[in-house]
C-alpha cells in the first residue's frame, strides 16, 4: 500500500516527466519511436545548434532518450524482423540500419537515393525492403545490402508511403504523387488502383481485417478499400481541403480510426469510419503533423501539433496533455515491437 | 528543407566580426588588365595573403570563441601557430555541428595540417568523422561539399572498416560512392547544364570543394577534373560579369545581392581571380576555405581576359537546367535558356521565365556599371511576385502546407510577401533580344499575387514618367526605357528607391536599354524610344509587338513562342554555351573558351585541357 508521501512523489514525478501514466503492470510490448524536429533556431540544414533533433525512443512512455544521430529530417522508424535490436530508418541521408538499437548505424543506400520517406519490410519475405523515394521506389532483396529501382508503370514516381499486404508476399501498395499503385509481383510491375490529384501521405492495412486498407491524401481526403486495395472509395465526412498526414487504425478496437493533418486537426471515428468526431480540442493548434495509437494501452493516443509538445490522450482524444518535448514537430510516431 | 539559410550561416557563424579588411574597405582596385603572367600571379598571391592574414588575426589570445575553424585554416595555410591550432581543434571536434558545412572546413584543415597538427589533434578529427553523422543535404551544392570532403577523407584514411566511419561504410565504399557521385555531377553539368546555375552565393559552395579536389585528390584524373570544373565554373562566371559583378538571370540569389549587385559571394571571386572589384565583407565568409588552397590554382589567362578585357559589346547564350523536380512536373530537369547582353556600360540578362528554381530565382534585369559598386543599387527589373506550395512541392520533398511560412524564417524573409522582388513565377514569360526584354504576365484570378512589381533604385540618376506611357531612367552611363503594360502606383522601399506596383493579372514590362554615348542628349533618347513601333494588347491574353532600338521586330504573346522578324523563335537548337567567348554543344562534355587568339578547350570525355594561341 502506498503511503501518502510516496503517492505525492509519484504524482510529482509524473508531472515532471510529462504527466501521463506509464504502461500498466505488464511490460509494454512495444517501444515508442518519435522522429522529431525540435523547434528553434539552428534547426536547419547546416545548422550549428547542439540541440538534437532526430529519433527519440520511449520504453516506458514517461521519458524519451535520443537515439543515434541528431538530424533534422528523420521520416520513419521500423523494426527489423530478423533482430529485436535492429532498426531501419527512412532518413534524409538514405535508408539507415542499426543492429544494436541505435548505438551504431550504417547507411544502406548510395548517392543516387535521397530522402526516402516510406519504408516497409515484407512480413512474408523478410529480406525484402521497399523504400519510397522522391523519384521512385527502391527495393532490396537482401536486407538492404543492394538496391534496385523498381517503379515501372508509375507516372510521376514521387512516393511517400509504402504498405505491404501481410497476406501475400510481394503484394505492395504505394502512395505516390498521383495516386495509389499496386504491385503483386514484388514491384516488377505496378498499376494504378486509385488516382489522386496530389500526394497520398499515408496508407495502412487494418490489423483486424487484412482486406481493409485506409489512406489519407493531400487533396482527395481519406480513402477506404475493402478488397485489399483493389478499389477505393472516399470516406464521407472527412474534409478534402486540408492535407492529411496520418490515417491510423486502433489495434485494440476495430471500430476506432484516427486521422490528422494540417489545419484538419485530429478526427476520430468510433464506428469504423462511418462518422467522424473532431478531437482537436485540448491541442494547441489544428496543424497536427502525426498521430499514433498506443498498442499497449487501449484508448491512448499520441499527437504532434506543429512546433508544440507531443501530446497524449488517455481517452481517445477527449482530453489531452503535453507528454514530451517543449516544442517540436514529430514527423512520425511509431511503435516498434520489442520482439 | 533546403539549404534555406546556408547564406546567413556563412556570415553569422563562420566569421566572428568584420574588422578592418584592406580591400573591402579600401579604394577600388586598379582595373588595368595585367598582361604579364608573373605580375598577374603575384597580384593573385598577394590577395590570397591579404585574406589569410586578416582571418588568422581574428583569433585573439584567451578568447576561444574568436578561434574557430576559419582561423585555424588560415593559420595552417600560413604555417603558423600549429600548436595552438591543434589545441583548439581538439576542443572544436568535441561538438561538431554544421553538416556538410562542417565537412569541407575540417577536410581543408586536416590536409593543410598533415605535417603541422599534433597526433592528438589528428586523432580528434579522425574520431569526429566516426562519431558525427553530417546531413548529406538535399541540393547539388550540398552534395558537392559532402562528397568531395568524404572522397578526400576516405582517401586519407584508406582500408578502414565501416565501424570507423559515421555512416558505417568502409573507406573503400565511401571513396567509391563519393567518386561516383562527383563524376555523375560533372558529367551532368558539362553535358546538360548546371542545375544551381550562376548563383551569386552558391558559386562558392561549388568552387571550394572543386579546389579541394584539384589540390588534394591523389588520383591525377580527379585532380584534373577538379581543375577543369573550376575553369568551367569560373569561365561561366567571368563571361557574365560586369566589373566583377555577376549579372543577368540567376538560379539563386538573395534579397541583398538582388539590388546591390556587387554584394554577393561571387564578387569575392571577382576580386580574387579577376582583381576588378572589391571583395565582400569577410572575404565572403566561406572564402577563407578557398584562399587556404588557392595558391594551387591559377585562373587561365583566357578566362581572366574574358572577365577583364573585352573587345566590345556581345551577346552570350546559355542552356542550363532546373534543379531536380520531384513533383508537379513530368521532367526531372527542365531546360533553362539564358540570354545575356553585355556592354562596357551595362548588361541585360534574362531566362525564359517560369518556375525554374524555388524561392530564390531571379529572371531578368538591367545592371549598369558604376565607379564603385559598394552600397549601390545599380539595377532595374520587374518580377511577378509569386509563392505557392505548388512551387515548393516541385522542388522539395517536404510536406506542403508548413513550408511557405517556414521558408520566411529560414533566410528568405520576403518569400510570401506581395512586395517581394525575388523569385520566379509560373505566370511570367520572358523574351530577350539584344538589350530589349519583354516580360509578359498572365496571372490567374486567385493566385498569389495578381500584380507585377518593378524595382526603381535610389541610385538612378533620373526617372521621368512620360505621357507616352514609358518611364525613362538613367543609371550610370545607361539609358533605360521601362514600359509597364498596365496601370501602376508607387510604393516606397525601406532600402531606398521605390517599387512600381501594378495590381493587374494581365500585365508585363518592356525594357529597352542603351548607352548614353549613343545619343546626343537625354531628349534624343526619349524621342528615339517614343518613335519605336509598339502595340500592346492585354486581352484576351497579353501580347506585345515592338520594334527594338536595334531594329528587331519582336512579337511576344503570352503562351506562344516569340516571333523575331517574322520567324517563330525556336529554342530547340539552343547550345550549352554560345557567344564570342564560350561555346559548347549539348551532350558534348566539351567547352571551348576563347579570347582573341587565346583558346582553351576543356574536354570532359577525355579529361584533357588543350591550350593554343590561334595564328
Amino acid at each position: 500500500m502506498q503511503t501518502l508521501k510516496s503517492k505525492l512523489f509519484f504524482a510529482a514525478l509524473l508531472a515532471a516527466l510529462g504527466g501521463h501514466a506509464p504502461i500498466g503492470a505488464a511490460a509494454p510490448k512495444h517501444d515508442l519511436y518519435l522522429s522529431v524536429l525540435l523547434s528553434g533556431p539552428g534547426q536547419i540544414m547546416g545548422g550549428r545548434t547542439p540541440a538534437l533533433s532526430g529519433v527519440y525512443r520511449s520504453t516506458d512512455r514517461l521519458k524519451v532518450e535520443h537515439v543515434g544521430f541528431g538530424h533534422i529530417r528523420m521520416f520513419q522508424v521500423i523494426g527489423d524482423p530478423h533482430s529485436a535490436d535492429g532498426l531501419y530508418l527512412a532518413a534524409l541521408n538514405g535508408v539507415v540500419h542499426s543492429k544494436d538499437r541505435g548505438k551504431t548505424w550504417r547507411i544502406l543506400t548510395g548517392w543516387d537515393m535521397t530522402e526516402p520517406k516510406g519504408l516497409a519490410i515484407d512480413p512474408n519475405a523478410t529480406d525484402h525492403i521497399y523504400a519510397g523515394l522522391p523519384d521512385g521506389i527502391a527495393v532490396s532483396r537482401d536486407r538492404g545490402a543492394t538496391w534496385a529501382r523498381m517503379n515501372d508503370g508509375i507516372r510521376r514516381s514521387y512516393t511517400q508511403t509504402i504498405t505491404i499486404d501481410r497476406t501475400q508476399a510481394g503484394r505492395v501498395l504505394a502512395g505516390t504523387e498521383l495516386g495509389i499503385y499496386l504491385t503483386e509481383d514484388g514491384a516488377r510491375t505496378w498499376r494504378l488502383v486509385q488516382p489522386t490529384t496530389e500526394t497520398t501521405y499515408d496508407l495502412r492495412q487494418s490489423p483486424h481485417d487484412p482486406k481493409i486498407f485506409f489512406a489519407v491524401t493531400t487533396s482527395s481526403g481519406a480513402l477506404w478499400s475493402e478488397d485489399r486495395g483493389l478499389t477505393w472509395k472516399p470516406i464521407a465526412g472527412v474534409p478534402k481541403k486540408h492535407t492529411l498526414h496520418n490515417g491510423v487504425f486502433d489495434p485494440s478496437d476495430a471500430r476506432r480510426l484516427v486521422l490528422c493533418g494540417w489545419d484538419a486537426g485530429l478526427l476520430v471515428s468510433e464506428d469504423g469510419g462511418r462518422t467522424w468526431l473532431d478531437r482537436t480540442a485540448g491541442l494547441p493548434n489544428r496543424q497536427i503533423w502525426s498521430v499514433a495509437v498506443d498498442p499497449d494501452q487501449p484508448g491512448r493516443l499520441y499527437a504532434s501539433p506543429f512546433q508544440q509538445p507531443v501530446y497524449v490522450s488517455e481517452d481517445f482524444g477527449l482530453t489531452w496533455k503535453p507528454a514530451f518535448f517543449e516544442k517540436a514537430t514529430a514527423f512520425n510516431l511509431t511503435f516498434v515491437p520489442r520482439s | 528543407m533546403k539549404t534555406l539559410s546556408c547564406l546567413a550561416l556563412a556570415v553569422v557563424f563562420s566569421v566572428p566580426l568584420a574588422r578592418a579588411q584592406p580591400s573591402f574597405k579600401g579604394p577600388m582596385p586598379d582595373a588595368t588588365v595585367i598582361v604579364d603572367a608573373s605580375l598577374r600571379r603575384a597580384a593573385y598571391l598577394s590577395r590570397i595573403d591579404e585574406a589569410l592574414i586578416w582571418r588568422a588575426a581574428m583569433a585573439k589570445p584567451g578568447e576561444p570563441k574568436t578561434f574557430g575553424l576559419g582561423e585555424i585554416v588560415a593559420k595552417l595555410a600560413r604555417r603558423e601557430d600549429a600548436a595552438a591550432c591543434s589545441e583548439r581543434l581538439i576542443e572544436l571536434m568535441k561538438v561538431p555541428t554544421g553538416d556538410m558545412f562542417w565537412m569541407f572546413p575540417v577536410t581543408a584543415i586536416y590536409y593543410l595540417g598533415r605535417d603541422q597538427l599534433t597526433p592528438e589533434a589528428k586523432a580528434a578529427v579522425r574520431e569526429a568523422w566516426r562519431a558525427y553523422m553530417p546531413l548529406r543535404g538535399d541540393t547539388e551544392n550540398h552534395w558537392a561539399m559532402y562528397y568531395s570532403s568524404l572522397y578526400l577523407m576516405a582517401q586519407q584514411w584508406p582500408d578502414e572498416p565501416g565501424e570507423r566511419w559515421f555512416n558505417g561504410k568502409s573507406s573503400q565504399e565511401n571513396f567509391e560512392e563519393s567518386r561516383d557521385y562527383l563524376l555523375h555531377w560533372m558529367e551532368l553539368t558539362t553535358t546538360t547544364g548546371q542545375g544551381e546555375y550562376d548563383c551569386t552565393h552558391y558559386i562558392g559552395e561549388y568552387a571550394i570543394p572543386l579546389l579541394h579536389l584539384a589540390t588534394w585528390a591523389r588520383d591525377p584524373a580527379m585532380r584534373q577534373r577538379g581543375r577543369m570544373m573550376l575553369d568551367y565554373i569560373f569561365a561561366d562566371y567571368a563571361v557574365e560579369t560586369l566589373d566583377g559583378m555577376y549579372v543577368g538571370a540567376h538560379a539563386r540569389t538573395d534579397d541583398t545581392t538582388l539590388l546591390e549587385k556587387w554584394n554577393g559571394f561571387s564578387s569575392f571571386f571577382g576580386w580574387l581571380l579577376l582583381g576588378n572589384c572589391p571583395p565582400t565583407v569577410s572575404y565572403g565568409g566561406w572564402g577563407i576555405y578557398f584562399v587556404a588552397a588557392a595558391k594551387h590554382y591559377e585562373l587561365p589567362e583566357v578566362i581572366y581576359r574574358i572577365g577583364t578585357d573585352r573587345a566590345g559589346t556581345y551577346a552570350h547564350y546559355e542552356r542550363k537546367r532546373t534543379r531536380h523536380r520531384w513533383r508537379n512536373s513530368d521532367v526531372r530537369n527542365a531546360p533553362v535558356y539564358k540570354t545575356t547582353y553585355i556592354t562596357k556600360d551595362y548588361a541585360v540578362g534574362s531566362d525564359q521565365g517560369g518556375l525554374l528554381q524555388p524561392i530564390q530565382q531571379h529572371s531578368w534585369d538591367v545592371t549598369w556599371a558604376v565607379p564603385d559598386p559598394r552600397g549601390v543599387h545599380n539595377t532595374i527589373f520587374s518580377n511577378q511576385p509569386h509563392f505557392s506550395t505548388h512551387e515548393l512541392m516541385m522542388y522539395f520533398s517536404e510536406n506542403p502546407d508548413f513550408m511557405p511560412v517556414t521558408v520566411t524564417s529560414q533566410g528568405k524573409p520576403t518569400y510570401i510577401s506581395e512586395s517581394k522582388l525575388l523569385g520566379g513565377s509560373p505566370y511570367e514569360q520572358i523574351f530577350q533580344r539584344d538589350d530589349t526584354v519583354i516580360s509578359l504576365c498572365h496571372v490567374p484570378a486567385g493566385a498569389n499575387f495578381e500584380q507585377v512589381n518593378g524595382f526603381f533604385s535610389k541610385d538612378l540618376a533620373r526617372i521621368e514618367e512620360d505621357a507616352s506611357g514609358w518611364i525613362f531612367a538613367q543609371g550610370g552611363n545607361a539609358y533605360i526605357a521601362y514600359r509597364p503594360l498596365a496601370p501602376y502606383e508607387w510604393k516606397p522601399l525601406e532600402v531606398g528607391g521605390k517599387r512600381l506596383r501594378s495590381p493587374h493579372g494581365k500585365n508585363g514590362t518592356i525594357v529597352q536599354a542603351a548607352a548614353v554615348a549613343e545619343f546626343k542628349s537625354w531628349d534624343d533618347f526619349k524621342a528615339a524610344i517614343r518613335a519605336l513601333p509598339l502595340e500592346i494588347r492585354l486581352e484576351p491574353t497579353p501580347r506585345v509587338a515592338f520594334t527594338t532600338l536595334r531594329g528587331k521586330k519582336l512579337v511576344c504573346t503570352y503562351g506562344a513562342a516569340p516571333i523575331v522578324d517574322g520567324t517563330t523563335f525556336d529554342y530547340s537548337g539552343w547550345k550549352l554555351f554560345a557567344g564570342p567567348y564560350l561555346n559548347a554543344e549539348v551532350g558534348s562534355g566539351k567547352l571551348t573558351i576563347t579570347h582573341g587568339a587565346l583558346e582553351r578547350v576543356l574536354d570532359f570525355k577525355t579529361i584533357t585541357i588543350t591550350d593554343r594561341v590561334k595564328p
